[in-house]
């Protein structure tokens, strides 16, 4: 789950980063009593969940005059189609120089990357294609609890040295918090010394329970009704509902309904050795969403058993048409079962998804 | 055959639990249907001198060790627990560990694979469904029904998928060596280009089918560290950015790792790509016709 911008900051402050001054505001009259304490200018930042929002105007310069009317105007505001609820109200910042530093997981190496460059700032993705070779990396062995200097030293080249204790503190964060993306940019230097300007903290959806976060806000309403029951589920914005069991499979019976022309309303994965009634909450779940107008059931494997899936489908009762793929234990029963109810039952994935294609079209 | 074959003792880490019993259960039935050790003991820490179907379960691995003969494990303990169980059994010296357990935290995982190869142990997963070498050994949870007895090698980031993909294979004639599912995280131990090497060395294994999915580049790392013929399918293609597509591992991130670049750049190293998983045996027979 993506952290809003203060509460990365908040976690890089409680690690000894230096972050600029500010506070955080839910209403435009909040600031009032505290406009002087950031200094004549100050900036006031929107905490959205979308990335670009800068550019898409969620960033606004203010200062002790124009202060509240600014605040008033970015409350006003949608950035990206998000209303405003709350707003970072920062210091503003002498900045020298911007600098990038982030870490994320590698997958090659399989161990914490590092990542440094003297060329950071909003144009950072621009940099990293036409000139990866300013971006220094080094992959960390990540039963090392400090960075050694020898890796700081690799990673800041002529950058001063005053950032290589960021580096590790930053480390720190990376591991503590369960991170799979911990990134500053910019990382400035100013007369008074380093700060982290922006932060930006991904924590492990593996990891939420024990770093004490409840609600994964990146999920959708239905999304998180789906987790509950323990599934996986994706919205997307076809007419055709996609149930099927494995994530690989789900994803490939989604991938068919491309090759054959249609579009698929949503990813969900069942899970595996799914009985009756799951299958019926999955069915009915997909069968909630408005523009779905069939449902293809997609379920192999050796422990889910046909028969119990059979039950769960008729059991949901739906109005949409259901058309089902089922190979596994207990496969004629299952079909006897559907086919008393006149559901339809092909033998292949390919054959159901092709049906399903033409059923929308 | 890669890994371990009939003669290797199996342990089954999490050996009482639900999903530990279903599958000793299993794992033996296949054993005793080829002639083959299977499952020799178990570890729950806590429920030494219980039985599971016959199989003794110690409180530790080490203790385990020093009753049987024992070359690999398969780990079926919760997510919390998981990372303790890799490093227990590599500590122990045990060089093949195949983790089932999904939803490990990744910075488990990194620690509990850095530790492993510090011991020189090999580990399958996290996020996996193990492996099975037909008529030798079944690590893991395969349906053993769907597999032939043949000598294309299968490599898969999937569970089901897998699957799918082994009976259109084993209903159109072609069977297996050993199919290999490597997990669906984005940390894994045995990624394609470590089980393409095993491949290599295999003289069984005469051609590789590669089943990737969206997220990182490792089946082009993968495809292009090797000399085997490939055939690949690559499942994501209609996956949007950012999204979580089940898997972890299964998601684009910035760009990165969506299915048509990784596709494109798979054929551009000449490696054939299924667009349907029910194209794969006929492009496999096309290798052989061709390459074998």
């Amino acid at each position: 789950m993506k952290l809003r911008e203060y509460e990365a900051k908040n976690l890089l402050k409680a690690a000894g980063i230096p972050v600029p001054a500010g506070f955080l505001i839910r209403s435009a009259d909040e600031l009032t009593p505290r406009l002087g304490e950031l200094g004549t200018a100050f900036v006031l930042k929107a905490q959205v969940d979308v990335g670009g929002r800068g550019k898409a105007g969620g960033i606004l310069m203010a200062d002790t005059a124009t202060g509240v009317k600014v605040a008033k105007e970015l409350f006003a505001k949608q950035i990206k189609g998000l209303p405003v609820k709350e707003v970072l109200a920062e210091q503003k910042l002498d900045i020298e120089h911007e600098y990038y530093l982030s870490i994320t997981v590698d997958r090659s190496s399989k161990q914490p990357l590092i990542l440094f460059t003297e060329a950071g700032g909003i144009e950072i993705e621009i940099t990293a294609h036409e000139h990866p070779e300013l971006i220094r990396k080094v992959a960390a062995n990540p039963l090392m609890r400090d960075l050694p200097p020898f890796m700081i030293r690799e990673l800041l080249g002529k950058a001063p040295k005053e950032i290589g204790p960021v580096i590790n503190k930053l480390y720190q964060v990376f591991i503590g918090k369960d991170a799979i993306l911990a990134e500053i940019n910019p990382l400035v230097t100013t007369p008074n010394g380093v700060f982290a300007a922006d932060a930006k903290i991904i924590v492990d959806d593996n990891a939420l329970g024990r770093q004490g976060i409840t609600v994964n806000r990146d999920l959708s309403e239905r999304e998180r009704e789906a987790e509950k029951h323990g599934f996986s589920y994706v919205e997307l914005d076809g007419k055709i509902g996609v149930i099927g069991n494995g994530a690989g499979l789900t994803m490939a019976t989604l991938d068919l309904i491309e090759f054959y022309g249609g579009k698929a309303a949503n990813f969900l994965d069942v899970g595996g050795g799914a009985e009756s009634e799951r299958v019926m909450n999955a069915v009915r779940l997909v069968a909630s969403v408005p523009s779905v107008k069939v449902i293809v059931v997609n379920l192999l494997g050796g422990i889910t058993k046909c028969d119990e899936v059979a039950k769960g489908i008729i059991a949901a009762g739906i109005s949409q048409k259901v058309i089902v793929r089922l190979a596994g234990t207990n496969e004629a029963e299952g079909r006897r079962l559907l086919s008393e109810k006149s559901y339809e039952m092909l033998d292949t994935m390919d054959l159901v998804v092709k049906k399903a294609v033409e059923v929308t079209a | 055959m890669i890994y371990g074959d009939k003669n290797t003792g199996v342990l089954v880490q999490g050996a009482t639990g639900k999903q530990g019993e279903f599958h000793i259960g299993l794992m033996n039935a296949y054993a005793r249907q080829v002639g083959g050790k299977g499952v020799v003991a178990g570890v729950t820490p806590g429920k030494g001198g219980q039985q599971v179907h016959g199989v003794p379960v110690f409180n530790t691995v080490k203790e385990a060790m020093k009753e049987f003969d024992i070359g690999a494990a398969v780990i079926f303990v919760p997510a919390g627990a998981a990372a303790d169980a890799i490093m227990e059994e590599a500590n122990a010296g045990i060089r093949t560990i195949v983790c089932i357990t999904e939803h490990i935290p990744v910075q488990d995982t990194m620690k509990a694979i850095a530790y492993s190869r510090m011991e020189d142990a090999c580990v399958i997963g996290p996020n996996c469904p193990g492996l099975l070498s037909p008529g030798e050994v079944k690590m893991g949870i395969m349906p053993s029904a769907l597999f032939s007895h043949g000598n294309v090698g299968v490599i898969s980031r999937s569970g089901t998928l897998t699957y799918e993909v082994v009976d259109e294979l084993t209903r159109a004639g072609i069977g297996q060596s050993t199919v290999v599912g490597i997990g669906g995280d984005p940390v894994i131990g045995q990624t394609f280009v470590d089980v393409l090497e095993q491949f290599g060395q295999d003289p069984q294994t005469k051609a590789v089918v590669l089943i990737g999915e969206v997220g990182g580049n490792l089946e082009e790392e993968g495809a292009t560290s090797t000399d085997l013929p490939i055939v690949s399918y690559i499942a994501g293609i209609s996956a949007p950015p950012d999204k979580r597509m089940g898997h972890a591992g299964a998601i684009v991130e910035g760009g990165e790792g969506d299915a048509r670049s990784k596709i494109a750049r798979l054929k551009k190293h000449g490696v054939p790509v299924a667009s349907r998983v029910s194209e794969i045996p006929e492009m496999v027979r096309e290798l052989f016709r061709h390459q074998c």
